[in-house]
């Protein structure tokens, strides 16, 4: 958590800071909880990689990390984690990007016998969040099954108010988590993190895939989560996911520029990246 | 003229120095004349990351008492690779037979355009030519070390045109780090567990390199191991290949948020090796 939080607007909201030095609060029946990690040494590397069945990982995976916001009546929860999300890398296997100097490199004489390796090193994601519905210890014993079960995200109009949550409303608790970054070799970046935030009218949070390989290709995958408190007991998620990407000649040929150096922050750029997805969906909690 | 010159023609009129001069002569001779140890310490990524350097010393032991080895990648992504690179750089130029500086892929004009040290160099300078004259040194780097005839030092790895050490005298290195060939391979390419020759990266530029490749290498030149660093290992080292290969990697804690111990590889005179991790710092911070 970073910056200091007001006792006095916490108590306003009727929000309480979790114990025990875990870093989060409760608000509006919700439990909203960050906890960050250093990276997994080489023993749980290789666990992960056989777990995930790939020998390639990114080069800093923050394993244990994560952002858990669970509905206390309804057992919802909703989580964020970068083995769901590494999951997702191996499912959608995208092709690998070249970079520029590949097409130097098949000119050159090969060594005798040489590998190409082909997976998708950009670690590109569709993850878009976790979520399961936890029973407590009890109610597990009469329920067959795992315990947890799939909820549904319906595809919706609505859009989520990004008017309403740009009023300097207070801010109740504040993080940010990253889940896996990887440098690409010195190539760019791929990165995986959440922010979030929480006022006393809402949460909102912003689930961020970012990539830009150097001279060749920038990606972002934003995925939005917004739910604002009522007098329900059925809340509603508005998620919104929205995927942009555009080649850096693509870019160049709008006549914005070409180098890396100007696109190191994805906030500032991503208006020039166009849409290539978008998708607004809510998650309605049951009773 | 320098203080020394001017005393030499004095000495050579027969006319003797002043006792503070004696007294700083005799200083400047012990340290020549001191014998060298043959200790040696091996570090490599620091990236910027000065305070890690700082405690690297303490816990190495200062230079020139102690040889130092730095594989590279000195500047980039951490906040201090100005005060990092000018600091090897002093010590290289007051002790130049105690430290050894070899070039990482990040001592070029193009990588550091990216990833911050040239954004640095304005910040703290105003003016990108604190960034020119540095860049300027390192096409000068040399590209790797051997120690003792049996550890062979390099930033990154192998390349299949360089089979022998006496191929790599040859390189014309005095260059921006190109795109391909043996001098940006050396400075590039990684060892790789799921290749047994050459492989590929999928990136489609980059090569890596196998056990048998390793084992060709070592035999051919009659070397110990490769010691290279390029790449964040989160033990601060790591073994390849049946201990034909480590990775050093010397920056705690990277970007300051990984959490990772930071290793430097200290060899004896007889080349014992022993693994010693500097604590983890975080940067200081003028909070208000």
């Amino acid at each position: 958590m970073e910056g200091e939080i007001d006792k006095e607007e916490l108590k306003a909201a009727g929000a309480q800071l979790l114990p025990d030095g875990r870093t989060g609060l409760v608000i509006n029946g919700w439990e909203i909880e960050t906890r960050k990690f250093p990276i997994l040494n080489s023993t749980h590397v290789q666990l992960w990689e056989q777990k995930l069945q790939t020998s390639h990982l990114p080069e800093m995976v923050f394993g244990e990390s994560s952002l858990v916001l669970k509905h206390l009546k309804s057992d919802v929860k909703i989580h964020f984690n970068a083995f769901d999300s590494l999951v997702g890398w191996k499912q959608e296997k995208l092709p690998p990007v070249e970079v520029p100097a590949a097409a130097k490199w098949k000119f050159r004489s090969k060594p005798f016998q040489q590998v190409i390796l082909d997976y998708d090193y950009t670690f590109t994601t569709p993850y878009c969040g976790s979520e399961t519905v936890e029973k407590s210890l009890e109610q597990r014993e009469t329920i067959s099954d795992e315990g947890s079960c799939k909820l549904h995200w319906e595809d919706c109009e609505e859009r989520i108010d990004l008017t309403a949550l740009a009023s300097k409303e207070p801010i109740l608790f504040y993080d940010e988590v990253i889940f896996y970054e990887d440098e690409l070799a010195d190539s760019g970046v791929s990165l995986l993190t959440v922010k979030v935030r929480v006022m006393p009218s809402c949460w909102f949070l912003l689930l961020r895939f970012w990539l830009r390989v150097d001279g060749v290709l920038m990606r972002l995958r934003d995925t939005r989560m917004h739910c604002i408190f009522g007098e329900s007991n059925k809340p509603v998620v508005l998620r919104e996911c929205c995927w942009r990407e555009a080649t850096f000649q693509a870019l160049a040929s709008k006549g914005y520029p070409s180098d890396c150096a100007a696109y190191v922050d994805p906030t500032s750029i991503s208006q020039r990246l166009p849409i290539i997805l978008h998708k607004t969906q809510k998650l309605k909690i049951p009773n | 003229m320098s203080e020394l010159d001017r005393q030499i023609e004095q000495l050579k009129k027969c006319e003797p120095l002043k006792e503070s001069e004696v007294k700083s002569l005799c200083l400047k001779a012990m340290e020549i004349l001191v014998e060298e140890s043959n200790v040696q310490r091996i570090c490599g990524d620091i990236h910027g990351q000065f305070y890690d350097l700082k405690e690297l010393f303490k816990v190495g032991g200062d230079c020139p008492k102690t040889n130092y080895l730095f594989l590279g990648d000195f500047v980039d992504r951490g906040f201090y690779s100005v005060e990092t690179f000018l600091l090897l750089l002093a010590l290289k130029v007051r002790y130049p037979d105690r430290i050894t500086l070899i070039r990482g892929n990040h001592e070029s004009r193009q990588i550091t355009q990216v990833y911050g040290f040239y954004d640095e160099c304005l910040r703290k300078y105003g003016s990108a030519n604190v960034w020119r004259y540095c860049t300027d040194i390192f096409d000068y780097l040399s590209l790797s070390a051997l120690i003792e005839n049996k550890i062979f030092s390099v930033h990154g790895g192998l390349s299949p045109s360089i089979s022998t050490l006496d191929q790599i005298r040859t390189i014309f290195r005095k260059q921006e780090v190109p795109h391909d060939g043996a001098m940006c391979e050396l400075l590039w390419s990684d060892p790789e567990d799921t290749v047994d020759g050459w492989g590929l990266s999928p990136r489609g530029a980059g090569f890596l390199f196998g056990g048998s490749v390793v084992n060709a290498f070592n035999r051919t030149n009659n070397i110990d191991y490769i010691c290279r660093a390029h790449q964040l290992v989160m033990e601060g080292y790591k073994w390849m290949f049946n201990n034909q290969i480590v990775t050093v990697w010397s920056a705690p804690n990277y970007c300051y948020r990984c959490g990772n111990v930071a290793a430097i590889l200290e060899l004896d005179e007889n080349l014992n090796k022993k693994f010693r991790a500097p604590a983890r710092k975080p940067p200081p911070d003028y909070f208000l």
